[in-house]
Order: C-alpha cells, then sequence, then structure tokens
C-alpha cells in the first residue's frame, strides 16, 4: 500500500463519543460471533452460495452500537454479500438477521432505508446524468412529491422540498461539495464521487451506515478528510460498518474490526488484538494483501 | 383484392346465357393465422344431369378453378363432380361430389357452385389420434421454429443484442428460395441451399455493417435493440416493396399425399423437412458440445470477458454465430415457406413465438432456445385441440378452452400465458442460469 | 429528367405536408409519445406495446357505443382501466427483470390484445376485424364548423372567428418562443441574441405553414380539441418530471440499485410510470378513434408502437417539447416523402430508376418506400443523434443493463 501515514494513532485525539465506544467494547472478547453490549444489527446462520460455491457462511456477528466497525478480509472473502444480504439487495439461502431488534427476512431493499440503515457500493453509484443537488435531494425518505398524484400539485411539497435542499446544502457545505452544487455528478472526481455517495446516503437519516470501501480510489488528501467524515458519524451517534483494504485506516479509525475469509468470519476484535492475530494472518498468506498486512501493523 | 373486384363487375356483362357456376378449390387453413387460403384447382371435369337423369353439359376448369356451363334453362339440375379428373391426392372435403341445383336457385342468370378439396375437420377421427397427429404437427413446427430461435439465442447471449429484426432474416431466404425458384425456374433443391448460404452472408452482413461498429462505438444495448428495431422496419417494407404482400407458394409446390405412419399422417415432404431439420439441430447441438468453436461460443455466452482473457477472439465468435444462426433461421424460413407459402411477413409472425420459446428455455441459453421452441410449437398446435375427453361440455369462459381447445385465430394466447406464468416463477427459463434477480 | 421536377405539383407536396405536420395523425402520435417519453424517455421502460395502450383507449370509447351502449363519456375512464390492468399484466412478471424482457412481454402482449380484438370469437364485445364504426356522433355533431367548409390554422383565414383568431396566434406564439428558446440554448453563438431572433423565425415559419394547411370541417372539431389535450397533457408532465417523483424516476433510469438503497421502491416507481405513460397513450387512442367515430383492430399493430417511437426519438428523449415536435416533424417529413415519391412517380411515366434499378413500378410501392425510410432515419438517429432534435446528451441514459 502506498498510502502514508494519516493521523497519528493512539487515543489522544479521540473524542468523548468515541472513548464511551471504545469503552463498551472492552469486555467483549475476541472470539468470532462474540456478543457485544448493544447490538444494532446482529446476523445468525446466514448462508449464501452461487451454484455450489459458498461465498457467504457466517455463524454469527453483531455490530455494536455507535462505535465504528471495520469489515475486513482477503478479495473474495464475501464481504460486499454480505453487504448485499443485510441490505436486503440479495437473498440468502438461510439465516437470520435483524437491525434494532426488527428481523429483516423478507424486508425488501428498499424498507431497510426506511428502517435507519443505508449503505454505499463499492463501485460508486452516483447519478452522473443528474446535478449533485438532485442526488442529495433524492436521498431523502418521506417526500410527499414522490407521489405521483401529488407531483403536479407543487403547493402540497413545495415547502417540504425548501426544507431539504436546505438540508442537504447543509451536507454539500460539510463535505466541500458546495462549489459543485448545480454540476452533473458526472463532472466530479472519482473521490468527489465517493463523499457525494456518502453525503446523499446521510440525507436518509440514517442510524447505521454500510460503506462498501469508502477509500477505494481516492486520493491521500481526500482520505484524510473522507476519515475525519466517518469519525464525525460517530460523535453525532450514528453506528459505522465499513469494508476497507487500507490497513492504515483500519487500524486509525475503527473501534472494532471483523475479519472474513472464504464466507466465514475467522476473527474479531480490537485493531490491536486483529494485528496480532495469527488466524487472520494465516487467511492473508500467500494473497497480495498479505504482504501488505503484515507490514503495515 | 382490387383486381378480383374489377373481376366481378366485368364477368355479367358477357353472362346473357343461363349458366351454371362451379368453381373448385383447394382449401388450406393455416394453422398460424387460423385463415383458411383457398387455390384454384384446373382441369377437373364436371357433368350437369337434368331432373331426367341425362347429361345437359359438361365442363372444365379454367386456371381460375372456374367451369361456366350453359344450361338450356332455369331448371332443377344435378351437378356432379368427377372425382378421378381431381389431381393425385386431392379428394372433396365433404365427400359429396353430387349437389342439386333447383330452380328457385336461378334468383339471377346464373348459379355458383363451391366445391372444396383439401383438410377440413375431421370429425370422425378418435381424440387421441387427432391429438398424436397435432403433436406430429407441432413437433415439426417445433423443430422449424427451434431453427430460427437458435441464432436469435446464440446472437443474444454473444452479444447481448435482442435482434427484433431476426423475423427479417428468416423471411430473407424463404424469399430469395422464391425468386430463384419461381422466377428462375431452378429447381427448389438448388435454390434451397443457395438461399440458405445467402442467409448466412446476410446475417454476416448485419454484423459487420450495423451492429460490431456499434459494439466499437460502445453505443448501448438498448440503442441497439432501436436499431434493430429500425433495421426490421426497413427490411419488412423492402421485401413488401418488391414482393407484394400476398403469400405465394413455391413452383415446386404441390401438394402430397400423405402417408400414414403409426396413428398419424405425413406427406415425404413434411417427412423430410423434419428428419433434416432434426438433423441440423442436433449437429449444432453436438457442435457446441464437443467442437472448439462450439466450446468457445458457450464461453463467449456464458462470461465474454473472461472468455476474452483466456484467449478466446470473441469478435470471430460473434461472426461466426451471425454467420451460423443465419443459416439454421434460413432453413427454418424455407420450410416455414413450404407450409404455408411465402410472405414478407413469414419471420416476423414466427418471431412473438420464437421469443416465447427463448424466454421458456432460457435466455441466452442456446438449448433452451431449442428446446424452449420445440415445446412451444407443440404447445401451439396441442392448444387447439383441448381436452375433450375430459368430462362436461358446458364449462364456464375461459376454462371452456381447455375442454374445446383455443380458437384457431387465438392460438398465439396460451403461449403468452406460459410466457408470462414462465417469467413470474421462473425468470432464468428452464435451462438458464439463475440470475440475480433485484 | 430534371424537367420533370418542374412538372410536379410542388404545390400540392406542401398543402399535404403542412396539413400533416398539425394534422390528426400527427395530434394523436403526440399524445402516444408523451406517454412512451415517461416510460422509455425518462424511466428507461422499454415499452414496445404502446400501440396496445392505444388501442385500450380506442376500444373503451367503441365499446361504449358497440358494447354498453352508453355515452362516450364513459369511455374515459374505462380506457384508463383497461390501461391499468394492461399495464399491471405486463408490469408485474417483468419489471423485477433485465430490461428485454419487458420489450418482449410488450411487444407480445400488444400483439396478442389485436389479435383478441380482431377475433371472432369475441366479436360480440369488439365486432372483430371490422372494427366498430359511427359512434361518438353527438361529440362531432356537436361542432362550430361548417361539416363541408374547409378550414386552415392561418389565423387570418376567413372562417375564424375571433376567439379562434386570438387562440391560433397565442399557441403558436407560445409554442414559439418555448422551441425557439430551446434551440437557441442548444447552439453556440451570441446565445441572448438567438433568443430573440429564433422565436421570432419560428414564428413566421409557423404562420407561413399555417397559411398552407387545409382541412375538412367535419373532423376540425376534433383536431383542436385534440392539440388542446396534447398541450394540457404536455404541460402536466413537463410538471411532473419537475417534482420529486420525476426526480425519482430519472434517477431509475439510470441507476436502480443507487436509488434502491435510498429506500425508493423501485418496482412501484416503475410499474407507475409504464401505467402512466399507458393511460396516457390512451388518449392518443381515444381521440384518434372520435376523429374518426370509427377503431379498427390493424391501426394497433406493432408498426405504430415503432412509429411512435421513431417520431418520439426525432424529437428528443426525456423532452416534453421533443416528445410533440417530434410527431409533428414525423408525420410531415412522412406524407413529404409520400406526396413527392407519388408525383415523382406521375412525372417519370409511372416508374422511377435509379440507375437501372426499379425501385418504383407502381403507386401501390410508395407506402412500402416511405416505412421503410422512415426506419432508416429511426436507425440513423439512434446511431448518430441519439438525443434527437432537443434531447440533451448529457442527460440520455440509454446504457443497457
Amino acid at each position: 500500500m502506498d498510502a502514508e501515514p494519516l493521523t497519528v494513532n493512539g487515543s489522544a485525539d479521540l473524542s468523548e463519543v468515541a472513548r464511551v465506544a471504545r469503552g463498551a467494547l472492552e469486555g467483549v472478547p475476541a472470539t468470532p460471533g462474540a456478543g457485544k453490549p448493544d447490538p444494532i444489527m446482529t446476523a445468525v446462520g446466514v448462508r449464501r452460495s452461487f451454484g455450489g460455491i459458498v461465498a457467504v457462511d457466517v455463524d454469527r456477528v453483531e455490530i455494536q452500537r455507535g462505535s465504528i466497525t471495520a469489515l475486513i478480509g482477503p478479495n473474495g472473502a464475501g464481504k460486499t454479500t454480505f453487504f448485499n444480504l443485510m441490505t436486503g439487495f440479495d437473498a440468502p439461502d438461510t439465516g437470520a438477521w435483524s437491525f434494532n431488534g426488527t428481523s429483516l427476512e423478507k424486508v425488501a431493499a428498499h424498507r431497510t432505508a426506511a428502517m435507519g440503515m443505508v449503505r454505499t457500493f463499492q463501485l460508486t453509484k452516483s447519478l452522473t446524468k443528474m446535478s449533485v443537488i438532485e442526488n442529495m435531494k433524492l436521498g431523502a425518505t418521506g417526500q410527499r412529491g414522490e407521489k405521483w398524484w401529488n407531483g403536479v400539485l407543487p403547493f402540497r411539497w413545495r415547502a417540504q422540498e425548501t426544507a431539504i435542499e436546505a438540508r442537504a446544502d447543509e451536507l454539500l457545505a460539510r463535505f466541500s461539495l458546495d462549489h459543485m452544487r448545480d454540476e452533473y455528478a458526472g463532472t466530479l472526481s472519482g473521490g468527489q464521487r465517493k463523499l457525494l455517495e456518502m453525503s446523499r446516503a446521510l440525507m436518509t437519516n440514517p442510524q447505521l451506515v454500510m460503506l462498501d470501501e469508502p477509500m477505494a480510489g481516492v486520493n491521500p488528501a481526500l482520505k484524510q478528510s473522507l476519515n475525519k467524515h466517518i469519525r464525525g458519524l460517530r460523535d453525532e451517534g450514528m453506528t459505522v460498518l465499513f469494508v476497507e483494504h487500507d490497513m492504515d485506516m483500519v487500524h486509525d479509525l475503527s473501534d472494532w474490526v471483523i475479519v472474513m475469509a472464504e464466507g466465514r468470519i475467522i476473527a474479531e476484535g480490537t485493531p490491536d488484538q486483529i494485528s496480532s492475530n495469527t488466524a487472520v494472518i494465516d487467511a492473508y498468506l500467500g494473497t497480495n494483501q498479505g504482504k501488505s498486512l503484515l507490514e503495515d501493523m | 383484392m382490387a383486381l378480383t373486384m374489377f373481376g366481378l363487375l366485368a364477368s355479367p356483362v358477357q353472362a346473357a346465357d343461363i349458366t351454371i357456376k362451379v368453381r373448385v378449390q383447394n382449401q388450406v387453413k393455416d394453422e398460424a393465422t387460423g385463415k383458411s387460403t383457398k387455390e384454384p384447382i384446373a382441369g377437373v371435369k364436371v357433368v350437369v344431369t337434368g331432373a331426367d337423369g341425362v347429361v345437359v353439359a359438361e365442363g372444365v376448369t379454367d386456371d381460375t378453378g372456374l367451369a361456366a356451363i350453359v344450361v338450356p334453362a332455369k331448371a332443377d339440375y344435378t351437378v356432379t363432380l368427377d372425382e378421378s379428373t381431381l389431381p393425385d391426392g386431392f379428394v372433396l372435403a365433404d365427400g359429396e361430389s353430387e349437389r342439386a341445383v333447383t330452380e328457385d336457385n336461378f334468383v339471377t342468370d346464373s348459379v355458383t357452385l363451391n366445391f372444396f378439396t383439401g383438410n377440413a375437420e375431421r370429425t370422425s377421427i378418435g381424440y387421441w389420434s387427432q391429438l398424436a397427429q397435432r403433436l406430429a404437427d407441432g413437433a415439426r413446427f417445433g423443430l422449424i421454429l427451434a431453427m430460427c430461435a437458435v441464432g436469435l439465442s446464440l446472437i443474444f447471449g454473444t452479444t447481448g443484442l435482442t435482434n427484433f429484426a431476426h423475423g427479417e432474416l428468416v423471411t430473407f431466404a424463404a424469399l430469395i428460395a422464391f425468386v430463384l425458384n419461381n422466377e428462375r425456374g431452378w429447381s427448389l433443391l438448388v435454390a434451397a441451399p443457395l438461399a440458405i448460404v445467402a442467409g448466412g452472408m446476410f446475417g454476416l452482413v448485419t454484423n459487420e455493417a450495423v451492429y460490431a461498429p456499434l459494439r466499437r462505438r460502445q453505443i448501448g444495448l438498448i440503442s441497439q435493440m432501436v436499431v434493430s428495431v429500425g433495421i426490421a422496419i426497413i427490411l419488412k417494407n423492402v421485401y413488401l416493396a418488391y414482393f407484394g404482400g400476398r403469400v405465394k407458394a413455391y413452383a415446386a409446390f404441390n401438394r402430397q399425399t400423405c402417408t400414414e405412419l403409426g396413428p398419424v399422417c405425413v406427406t415425404p415432404r413434411d417427412l423430410t423437412t423434419a428428419a433434416i431439420s432434426l438433423l441440423l439441430l442436433v449437429l449444432v447441438g453436438v457442435a457446441l458440445q464437443k467442437t472448439r468453436i462450439g466450446k468457445a461460443t458457450r464461453a463467449v455466452s456464458d462470461n465474454s470477458e473472461l472468455a476474452s482473457s483466456t484467449g478466446i477472439d470473441s469478435q470471430k465468435i460473434i461472426r461466426i454465430v451471425w454467420f451460423v444462426g443465419g443459416m439454421l433461421a434460413a432453413t427454418g424460413g424455407i420450410f416455414r415457406g413450404l407450409d404455408e407459402g411465402v410472405s414478407p411477413f413469414l419471420g416476423a409472425n414466427l418471431l412473438f413465438l420464437m421469443f416465447a420459446g427463448i424466454t421458456l428455455g432460457g435466455l441466452g441459453s442456446a438449448f433452451g432456445a431449442l428446446v424452449g421452441s420445440f415445446l412451444i410449437g407443440l404447445f401451439v398446435e396441442a392448444s387447439t385441440l383441448g381436452m375433450p375427453i375430459m368430462p362436461g361440455a358446458d364449462w364456464p369462459a375461459p376454462f371452456d378452452w381447455l375442454h374445446d381447445g383455443v380458437p384457431s385465430e387465438l392460438k398465439a394466447a396460451p403461449v403468452y400465458v406460459v410466457m408470462i406464468i414462465v417469467l413470474l416463477v421462473r425468470p432464468q427459463g428452464i435451462l438458464g442460469r439463475r440470475e440475480r434477480v433485484g | 429528367m430534371l424537367a420533370a421536377f418542374s412538372d410536379m405539383n410542388w404545390q400540392l407536396i406542401a398543402t399535404a405536408t403542412l396539413t400533416a405536420v398539425f394534422g390528426v395523425d400527427a395530434m394523436y402520435f403526440a399524445i402516444a409519445a408523451i406517454g412512451l417519453n415517461v416510460q422509455f424517455g425518462y424511466a428507461g421502460l422499454l415499452n414496445f406495446g404502446q400501440a396496445g395502450f392505444m388501442a385500450c383507449g380506442a376500444y373503451a370509447i367503441g365499446m361504449t357505443a358497440h358494447y354498453w351502449n352508453i355515452s362516450f363519456w364513459w369511455g374515459i375512464p374505462m380506457a384508463i382501466g383497461y390501461a391499468t390492468v394492461f399495464g399491471l399484466i405486463m408490469g408485474i412478471p417483468t419489471l423485477r427483470l433485465r430490461s428485454d424482457y419487458l420489450a418482449i412481454v410488450t411487444i407480445a402482449l400488444a400483439e396478442l390484445l389485436r389479435l383478441i380484438v380482431r377475433s371472432v370469437t369475441f366479436k360480440k364485445y369488439f365486432n372483430g376485424s371490422d372494427g366498430i364504426n359511427g359512434f361518438g356522433k353527438t361529440f362531432t355533431e356537436e361542432t362550430p364548423f361548417n361539416p363541408s367548409g374547409k378550414y386552415s390554422l392561418w389565423p387570418f383565414d376567413q372562417n375564424a372567428n375571433l376567439f379562434g383568431r386570438v387562440m391560433l396566434l397565442l399557441i403558436f406564439s407560445v409554442a414559439s418562443v418555448m422551441v425557439g428558446r430551446m434551440i437557441a440554448d442548444r447552439l453556440r453563438g451570441p446565445r441572448e441574441k438567438l433568443r430573440v431572433i429564433l422565436p421570432v423565425v419560428i414564428f413566421a415559419l409557423v404562420m407561413l405553414g399555417a397559411k398552407q394547411t387545409e382541412y375538412g370541417g367535419l373532423g376540425f372539431k376534433s383536431l383542436i380539441v385534440g392539440w388542446l389535450v396534447v398541450f394540457v397533457i404536455g404541460a402536466l408532465i413537463y410538471m411532473l418530471m419537475r417534482s420529486p417523483w420525476g426526480r425519482v424516476i430519472k434517477g431509475i433510469r439510470e441507476d436502480e440499485e443507487a436509488v434502491r438503497s435510498l429506500g425508493k421502491n423501485i418496482y412501484s416507481y416503475k410499474l407507475q410510470a409504464l401505467i402512466l405513460g399507458g393511460a396516457i397513450a390512451t388518449f392518443g387512442g381515444m381521440m384518434f378513434s372520435l376523429s374518426r367515430g370509427s377503431v379498427q383492430p390493424d391501426n394497433y399493430s406493432r408498426d405504430t408502437t415503432f412509429f411512435v417511437l421513431t417520431a418520439l426519438v426525432l424529437g428528443g428523449l426525456a423532452k416534453v417539447t421533443g416528445s410533440i415536435v417530434g410527431p409533428m416533424l414525423y408525420w410531415g417529413i412522412s406524407q413529404f416523402i409520400s406526396v413527392f415519391l407519388f408525383e415523382l412517380t406521375q412525372a417519370w411515366g409511372g416508374r422511377v430508376e435509379i440507375f437501372g434499378v426499379p425501385l418504383i413500378t407502381s403507386s401501390s410501392q410508395i407506402g412500402a418506400w416511405v416505412q421503410g425510410l422512415l426506419g432508416l432515419m429511426l436507425v440513423l438517429l439512434m446511431v448518430f443523434r441519439p438525443q434527437g432534435l432537443f434531447g440533451n446528451r448529457k442527460e440520455m441514459a440509454l446504457d443497457g443493463r
């Protein structure tokens, strides 16, 4: 990995919220499937196979509320498939999973977003043929004007639209995208698109934000600001689950790390515990990431 | 249409005599459209006898199937058609060669009698032999449909294009064969192979001139689909301009007597086309399984990027698919033309059934297209028969169709119902792989 | 050979072309194209069964006379009901699948609908292949126009009354400003000046064109009412596409997974767009059948769908103005080619040959050549100018999924 050290790792620069989050995870054993004191999401026995190849086979996993949890693993470990399963974009063969205590079996993908669970994609899905502000406004939930019969009656949604636009502008300013407000999203750089997708996801007012490789293809300067923004989410009380290959970033950012390999969860623990875990190193050995992981940690 | 109208208007002028007009036609029911086509039969002898049994007059039908027999007066006559003068293999549909004419029938100066030969409903045949006959016809139609559809499915598999002009590709060779056969007077045995090669070339040219450049310019699949719609419009109208809209039969066309094969009856020609179709389809299947090019074709269909990375020249495979698919479609078109006559709409009328077959078999799978189209062919024929052996005659609509069979004008309806049920229950089709469905 | 061109009746060609630009065919195509634009242009749904939806409207009106024997006004709710059922049957099995499936199923079901309405089996309801004739008399007979008179869209036509004059001038000027500004925004150069000059030029052209038009008094009322329907529906869709609903629809066209991740029910929105577009198309069928007092099943073959698509692509996808101007130009072009070829065949002694290749040997071939050339236009547009005349290439999103 070519990443330079971004911030000094340690607890000195942690916010109060972050300290609480790490404190809550202190007593949790570093074993796969460990129970958490206050899980926002729980998955049990989730299994998905594609034509005989098992992509995901997770016995149990819990995500601690208010924390930043990293999901790592070699390529093909099933991380993105796991994301798809949790958010209803794909259906498992067997298994149960819940969000905030509500079972998500048979809940369609679009309903999970309304429940407070939002995701981004590994390959950014900014709507390139719409302007940045339109992208943002699309993210808001519960819009009256999204009912077709209200569409031609502007007086029924104009006020709400103004409020949404104000919130969108606020988020754009926070993510330093306000100067691109009226440009087509297609004109943004790769990193800006990642920012746009993240801020658009925040328009749904989520409790759990699931980011699929938010740092991929982003230049170092933007990585730093993304890092800051993700911490900011935790400080605002949101839970973050993210997939990442950049080990510096994982070590620096996360309160808890879950490691997947060949569809299974092979290890869990704090970043420090994971970096010394032999099972993890074994899983990475022989892969490109293995080398960098050992070097990085 | 206009010509027949002028013909009708012109005839009364010379009809001062009292005449009995006898028209002899062969009636063929088009199973696909439900329409009956009638072809005149020339050279049939007709005898008119008076009430006393004495022969009054005789006549022979002309090229229009018409014999105008002048009789002395408006009176009672018996008109007898001499069945021995019918062409070989032709029988009267109702078996009645005698008709009575009474004086009252002469409202004007003439009376017209119609005799029909051909395959009118054979009611006396038992259900099982009827079913066997339908299934035999259906299997033959299914084979033709499968030949037409393989190319469509392979093109979809290898390029992602749903080709709405594939019906016109089917029509192309049928028309070429018609021109060579009827206008140049070549034997169909020479004309058909030439037309089949022409069909293959036509497919290849379509790819090289239209779709390959579009793929190079990275034009989206939906745009390509709309382009194929435009191509279909162009081709259909060019055919229409040069060929006219009427259904025409090959010159080599003559009705054959059918041979009993167990419970079913097939003509030697039908048997030949079915055997050739089966042979070609088996060859295609074996080629896909065993040959290098066949395996490469399946690899490109499965995952064209992966195939390219293993050194397969996917553009070459696509060219081969267009050529072979075009030849198969051409063969199907010519065989269909032998059955139903040739028209600019021949292939376009099959397109929906091909789509249904491919959907049933699994979009993009060559074997799926074979199996699906074959089943659709069988189903189309069998659905018009219904299940009259089931008890009860007064079933409420639309279940009466299950009992009595679907009216042949609506025989496409059950196919579409099946297609929709397949999409609801198993969208990947019988042989397709499960795609991730949102 | 060239001398033959001067023998042709250019006045007739001009009148026929311009009459077609504002004619009944352009009117009902425009309505159907606005509907197809909602589905294909905005939502990216490849509906190849628009003719089926149009037939829903035409037969709803026809059945009020043939089967129910009630006022034709009941045709409107019935048409919308039919379109909803038809859209659900098409959409439910296919809208979760790849876009090809929708195309295949819509084209097949529209054709099936045509087979059903023209069948002997259902003659009781739809009167078979004869179609339904002679209805809507109350609509055509209560007309301010003289049935045997000749009318034009020239505001200073001697037959026009004050109200008609004012309305025509108003509509022409508003339309000219809209179209002119839109073109000006597409062009490079002195945009501010063009925004003034182009509307004036277009207004002049429209007025000149309108002077050439000629319509019979009998169908003139349905023509005027029809164009009003076009403008009302066009305005509603313009507003709807600028609402949050339109935003979701446009988002789906580009990437439905992204929109789904933001909590929108994609499947439901796609169904809504399909049915809304279909319901709009029924008005096309209704106005067309009312203008003739007749419904013919074979008017609603797949060719109708394809030519509505051609007209829409010509005008420009995802633009309301495009979906209205496109059909006008489409019918102008179609009529021009057709009358031009007819006159050319006459002038050249009933036979047109180019380099010895006989192209036209009888006037019955002209129809096929016209349609073939329009098909060629569709291909060329799709390849070289997919955004049509008014579309915005940056907003074009036709990438296959």
